[in-house]
């Protein structure tokens, strides 16, 4: 049997390996999405008090910081038992959806975007993002980089820094803006309104409008049918600060609900011997493999699964595009993965519209930006919807708030299967007899980056000893001599 | 008046990722007349950053294979490899400072400097980088204020004949 790795994989964070391998006639017998890396941030929570936690989570990546951040404050609340103020909440939500605005932006122009408008079969060196400003011009990647910029300036105005943000309390929200500000913030949001309307039209002119791509979009070969997992608010619309988490199954049919702690009653993690990233599946349907279609426990988490599970968006203009999302398709749920893309482009469209409204709320200059503690409840659950997906931050304290334990679920754990399935989907559609070039192979990894892959912070510490480690040993002449693993 | 800016860039929690930071966070103490902004990755960010300066020193930890505490002085291209290319996620230091001075040729500084200060260990969760890495850090504290001073300082009159 023949092995061909792709490894490292581009354009994705940590660091993770696909091996294919082929049977004795040059197709595709298995393939797997294996992680490599380790962070093991779990345990060096442990000790903090729960209030430093936030700033402390968002170092553990420089592109995720702020949903770590978020979710962790979330969590705070949950331990003090307080409910942020109105004023809190808002400008949390702010925060939130600038904070999606300029991470969809980067995914999709540095990630997503080089794959078509470059071509999937371009060379590696052009299929990034100084290749995309070359296909569709410096005019628009200036002005694409300068109004993703005013996300971060929102960020940074609201967190406190451009990256990492400080101004989580639990409760509350340390930064309050004055009028100046207000305006300010309203200007910049209708420059991202517009952001997010070019963004979708990029995506129509040249996905949409391109019969080889839409063949890509609509086949088979990317096509990976298991459930979905995403939040809804209480009109069913996509909640991405707060909201309920909605499972659908494969045919679109509500299989549950959940808020908060209630999350271990759904979702359950399996750990593999050949990978770090642990696989979570739902709990009351049971472990059943990495298997696809009716009856799987597999779901996936992210844009696409949250236009699954909901039945509109929140704002009018996203709204628009996210029924033209389904017209497209002319089914629900929709199974195909480069989907992700597009509904990532729509979610833009969406916080943008979100921050603009936001904006022009006069009473979010109020400065009742704090609530009161309550009493040390010992626990708490802080669940958003991450760029990425559904994320689940999950603390227990003592009585003074200092952390004994912690869990976190991130959206590229929740879809570790569905990734599985996917890379193996496409290996057998495009491998045959034995032919790999270099424009199949990315058509492999295609197949990954829909999910916008995170493994800096999907990878977590298990206990001492039971991680499973590989050692491969190799003589001076790189001929492997002696391998040793503990699992 | 030329603007300066020092810029250094690395996870605050992590050993020898931090040794940007430090070199950042020492320079800010001194109090003189630059300014300072600590990064944590390497994304558009920095970019937004180091738009609209003059003067630039970015300060980063790398591995690439040298004695740790090894420094290295290097230009974009230099640290710039297009099949490296990236996204959010793995993006490099060389490609967003590459797609900063083709889009925006005009608000890039006109002077950049790059540290690299070669890591001996970047894995551990610690506040305190190794022996090799902190003797590297002064000595890019001293050349970058030593080279400030030098540019900040009046020149002299010419003579007139």
């Amino acid at each position: 049997m023949k092995k061909i790795e792709i490894n490292p994989m581009t354009r994705l964070e940590g660091h993770g390996k696909i091996a294919v391998f082929l049977d004795d006639n040059g197709n595709v017998d298995e393939a797997f999405f294996q992680v490599v890396e380790f962070r093991g941030f779990e345990k060096f929570l442990q000790g903090l008090p729960i209030e430093e936690v936030p700033r402390t989570v968002s170092t553990i990546c420089g592109v995720c910081r702020g949903v770590h951040f978020t979710a962790a404050m979330k969590a705070s609340d949950g331990v003090y038992g307080v409910k942020p103020t109105e004023t809190a909440r808002k400008l949390r939500e702010m925060f939130f959806n600038a904070h999606y605005v300029e991470d969809h932006a980067v995914i999709l122009y540095a990630l997503g975007f080089p794959d078509f408008v470059v071509g999937p079969g371009a060379p590696a060196g052009e299929r990034n993002v100084i290749g995309l400003i070359n296909a569709v011009g410096t005019e628009i990647g200036r002005e694409v980089l300068r109004k993703r910029g005013l996300a971060v300036k929102i960020f940074e105005l609201l967190g406190g820094k451009p990256n990492h943000p400080v101004a989580a309390l639990p409760g509350g929200w340390s930064k309050t803006i004055n009028e100046d500000e207000r305006k300010q913030i309203e200007a910049w949001s209708e420059e991202l309104v517009e952001l997010g309307q070019l963004t979708v039209k990029i995506f129509g002119d040249v996905v949409l409008n391109n019969p080889g791509y839409m063949e890509l979009v609509t086949g088979d070969m990317y096509k990976v049918p298991v459930n979905y997992l995403g939040s809804v608010d209480a009109n069913d619309k996509i909640a991405l600060y707060d909201g309920t988490q909605k499972f659908v199954d494969v045919n679109g049919k509500e299989t549950g609900r959940f808020t908060g702690i209630e999350y271990i009653d759904y979702i359950s993690e399996r750990v593999l011997p050949w990978t770090y990233l642990k696989m979570p599946y739902q709990k009351k349907t049971g472990w059943k493999g990495i298997v696809e279609g009716e009856g799987t426990a597999l779901y996936s988490v992210g844009p696409l699964a949250r236009f699954n599970v909901a039945s509109g968006m929140d704002t009018p203009l996203a709204d628009i595009e996210y029924k033209k999302f389904f017209d497209t398709f002319g089914v629900r749920p929709v199974h195909n993965i480069m989907g992700y893309h597009w509904a990532r482009a729509i979610e833009l469209l969406n916080c943008a519209e979100k921050i603009r409204i936001l904006a022009k709320d006069p009473s979010i200059t109020a400065q009742d930006n704090r609530a009161p503690l309550g009493e040390c409840t010992g626990e708490g659950v802080g669940i958003i919807e991450a760029p990425r997906g559904t994320l689940i931050h999950h603390y227990n304290t003592d009585e003074k708030g200092i952390v004994t334990d912690a869990n976190i679920v991130v959206a590229t754990t929740h879809n570790k299967g569905p990734i599985n399935l996917a890379v193996r989907k496409a290996a057998k559609h495009f491998i045959k007899d034995g032919n790999v070039d270099e424009a199949i192979l990315n058509h492999v990894e295609m197949a990954y980056r829909p999910y916008d892959l995170c493994l800096g912070c999907a990878t977590h510490a298990t206990k001492p000893g039971s991680s499973p480690v590989k050692i491969e040993i190799f003589n001076s002449k790189k001929e492997p001599v002696q391998t040793l693993k503990n699992y | 008046m030329s603007r300066t800016l020092v810029c250094g860039i690395g996870n605050p929690m992590l050993k020898d990722d931090r040794a940007g930071i430090e070199v950042a966070e020492q320079i800010e103490r001194m109090n003189i007349n630059l300014d300072v902004e600590i990064i944590y990755g390497v994304g558009f960010e920095v970019n937004d950053k180091i738009m609209g300066y003059d003067r630039v020193f970015i300060i980063d930890a790398a591995k690439m294979g040298h004695t740790a505490g090894t420094i290295l002085e290097v230009g974009v291209d230099d640290i710039f490899h297009d099949h490296l290319l990236a996204s959010s996620h793995a993006t490099t230091l060389g490609s967003t400072l590459k797609v900063g001075y083709d889009l925006f040729p005009d608000e890039m500084p006109g002077e950049l400097k790059i540290f690299l200060i070669e890591a001996e260990d970047y894995f551990e969760f610690t506040k305190t980088c190794s022996p090799a890495v902190t003797v590297a850090i002064q000595k890019v504290v001293d050349t970058i204020v030593s080279y400030f001073n030098q540019q900040s300082s009046p020149q002299p009159e010419p003579m007139l004949c």
